[in-house]
């Protein structure tokens, strides 16, 4: 009953005009990013995060979570009708969608799609507004040696699941500690790698480096290989399954629901893993699994699920612990702490209608985007055809203004331009950004919870084995250290390796 | 893996390098900052210890390089339409340096321009109209409706 009256005074904030508003900006420029290549929830994120002063912390939350989840809706369109996805999440929809649109069959792919992301993203909601609860009371069990055991997990987890070699993940993420580590010594109050700059002081910011890192360097990127794309001219007819669609997808859905928020909850997993792993499951469950690759509807439903649900499931970490689980969560986080607010286990306590307000205005953003991604489709695929020579100007005009906005400071520019550059050479010689990002974000935390946790403990090394959290979170980081020495599981982790920016 | 020695323009052996130099650099900051004890570590602590595991995965990078075959710098960029990226960067690092001394309109509408033309050029009858509304309708949003305030430049226009 109690859980009932907080999801109600959660509708009551959801469903006030502002935040309904800032909810369907949200999902609509979720979509949008989904749709477009070259651009995501990450870049479109960072560029909003000023937006966000404006208003009150709930509608700014409300709206980056909706570019959140909505960017996996959008992902798909590309996915399906251009073979090219719009995220990574939606790189396994291209596998059967795309063949089902070259059959004539891109109405159902996208219909499947759009509805399958529905149900997932609305069960995961519920989910997570159970769950929440109850890992937040066990949160409190979270001292500073499991703080930092859990967040070294979730980075060896990224630099695990990353495309290419885990050395070069390994580096970039503890360059990425490094420059969490500059500023003020959160402990002492001392300046630390600022060299006299005063713009230091604060640290870097994480608009520029996120915005250089991605966006700036994926242009870059773009223009070298010169994008070009062709979107299907095949009519896209009825958008809704037939009955034999359903009944083959019906298990499909139910089992990517799961398994996407189990793994959308665990640090560095997310949404790419999630869509994958359904994808190998429901191949490997099917009776004619020969049919996976051929226009399978099945290879559309499963990881489409799977994905939104995953997107739900992520909100889990940084909600009841303040870890983000992912590099789209790391920059929630930012948002929560421009308004003041620190995400954790008394999130819940000190502002309900804050945690209840995004957690259900996520109901309303899931019908927001079945309706924006079912009858508006044909808005979409016009928007597909816009050439990226006229879009990625705008890209980066998109990026100075955000940059700027977020800081008045064009030593931010210059930073952001920096990572760009950064971003475009570390891409050439195989190294990923994702874990350099993550590890920015936790990297002051995670120094303040280790020193903390050995002035605590007299200097105790072993109090980070010890303490059953903390032993089970290094176990596990330290078997996955050491997975890629042995040659069959190097080869196993080269098969489920993703793609940067995944989350 | 064939193994192919030490060559110069191995671009894996210049990244491990790099990153090398970049370890001592965070090492040697650690260590003047102070690494404290370890029942209270100082402000380099954590700095000083990552210093040692981004040298020691360096130089894995490095010897493994030299162990096998790696690309080599020049063909990272072989049949890529590097000059035009070249562009990009030049043109958006000059931006950088304009935009408080000209002001945003003053040197967001070249950008634009120069963006829209030099690399897969746009006919001029969208390029044109496109570089001058888009910084005009950031201008107006930003500076109208959420009191965001530009540069204005020398010329104090916008």
């Amino acid at each position: 009953m109690d859980l009932l009256s907080q999801v109600a005074h959660g509708f009551a904030v959801a469903l006030t005009p502002i935040n309904l508003l800032y909810c369907f900006i949200g999902v609509f420029i979720g979509t949008l990013v989904g749709v477009l290549p070259g651009i995501g929830p990450v870049s479109a994120m960072s560029l909003l995060m000023p937006v966000t002063l404006a208003g009150t912390p709930e509608s700014g939350i409300i709206m980056m979570a909706g570019i959140y989840y909505g960017s996996m809706y959008g992902g798909s369109t590309t996915s399906i009708l251009v073979n090219i996805p719009g995220e990574a999440t939606s790189v396994v929809t291209c596998l059967d969608g795309h063949e089902m649109a070259k059959q004539g069959r891109a109405g159902p792919a996208l219909g499947m799609a759009a509805i399958a992301s529905f149900i997932a993203g609305t069960i995961a909601v519920v989910g997570l507004m159970i769950i929440a609860p109850y890992l937040a009371h066990f949160a409190v069990a979270f001292g500073p040696a499991e703080m930092f055991s859990l967040m070294v997990l979730g980075l060896v987890i990224v630099t695990f699941l990353t495309q290419g070699s885990m050395l070069k993940s390994l580096l970039m993420a503890s360059a990425g500690i490094v420059l969490g580590l500059v500023g003020l010594d959160s402990i002492t109050a001392q300046p630390r790698l600022t060299f006299d700059r005063l713009e230091l002081y604060d640290g870097i910011g994480l608009v520029p480096v996120v915005m250089g890192l991605f966006g700036v360097a994926e242009v870059l990127s773009n223009i070298e290989q010169g994008i070009k794309r062709t979107v299907s001219n095949a009519d896209i007819g009825s958008k809704l399954p037939t009955r034999d669609d359903w009944k083959r997808s019906k298990g499909p859905i139910g089992r990517g629901t799961v398994l996407g928020f189990f793994l959308g909850i665990i640090p560095g997993g997310g949404a790419v893993i999630a869509a994958f792993a359904s994808y190998a499951l429901e191949k490997r469950l099917s009776k004619t699994p020969e049919r996976f690759g051929k226009g399978a509807i099945e290879g559309v439903a499963g990881p489409e699920a799977a994905n939104n649900s995953a997107a739900g499931g992520a909100f889990i970490p940084l909600l009841t612990l303040g870890i983000p689980p992912n590099v789209v969560m790391a920059l929630l986080l930012g948002a929560f702490v421009i308004h003041n607010i620190q995400p954790g286990p008394l999130l819940m306590v000190q502002r309900p209608d804050l945690f209840w307000g995004v957690i259900t205005s996520m109901y309303i953003g899931n019908v927001m985007l079945l309706v924006l991604n079912l009858p508006l489709i044909g808005i979409w695929v016009q928007l597909l055809r816009l050439p990226y020579n006229i879009l990625f100007p705008m890209i980066l005009l998109f990026t100075v203004i955000g940059v700027f906005a977020s800081s008045n400071n064009v030593f931010d520019l210059y930073v952001m331009i920096a990572f760009g550059l950064i971003g475009y050479l570390t891409r050439k010689l195989g190294y990923e950004a994702a874990p350099l990002v993550l590890a920015f974000v936790l990297g002051s935390i995670m120094e303040n919870k280790l020193r903390t946790a050995l002035i605590i403990s007299a200097g105790d090394l072993t109090t980070f084995f010890t303490k059953p959290i903390s032993a089970v979170c290094l176990s596990v980081a330290a078997i996955m250290l050491l997975m890629p020495l042995i040659p069959v599981l190097r080869k196993k982790r080269e098969q489920v390796a993703l793609e940067d920016g995944q989350s | 893996m064939k193994s192919s020695g030490l060559r110069i323009n191995n671009a894996e052996l210049w990244g491990g390098a790099i990153w090398f130099a970049i370890s001592l650099f965070v090492l040697e900051q650690g260590r003047q900052l102070g690494l404290g004890s370890i029942n209270s570590p100082g402000m380099g602590f954590m700095m000083f210890w990552l210093g040692i595991v981004m040298g020691g995965l360096s130089l894995i990078i490095a010897v493994q390089s030299i162990q096998s075959e790696g690309p080599s710098v020049r063909s990272l960029w072989a049949g890529t339409r590097w000059a035009k990226t070249l562009i990009v960067i030049v043109t958006f690092i000059i931006y950088a340096f304009a935009f408080t001394r000209l002001g945003f309109l003053l040197s967001t509408i070249p950008l634009m321009l120069v963006l829209l033309r030099a690399i897969d050029p746009v006919r001029w009858t969208i390029a044109l109209p496109l570089s001058f509304a888009a910084p005009l309708l950031i201008w107006w949003v930003l500076e109208r409706v959420l009191q965001i305030q530009l540069p204005t430049g020398m010329f104090e226009i916008g």
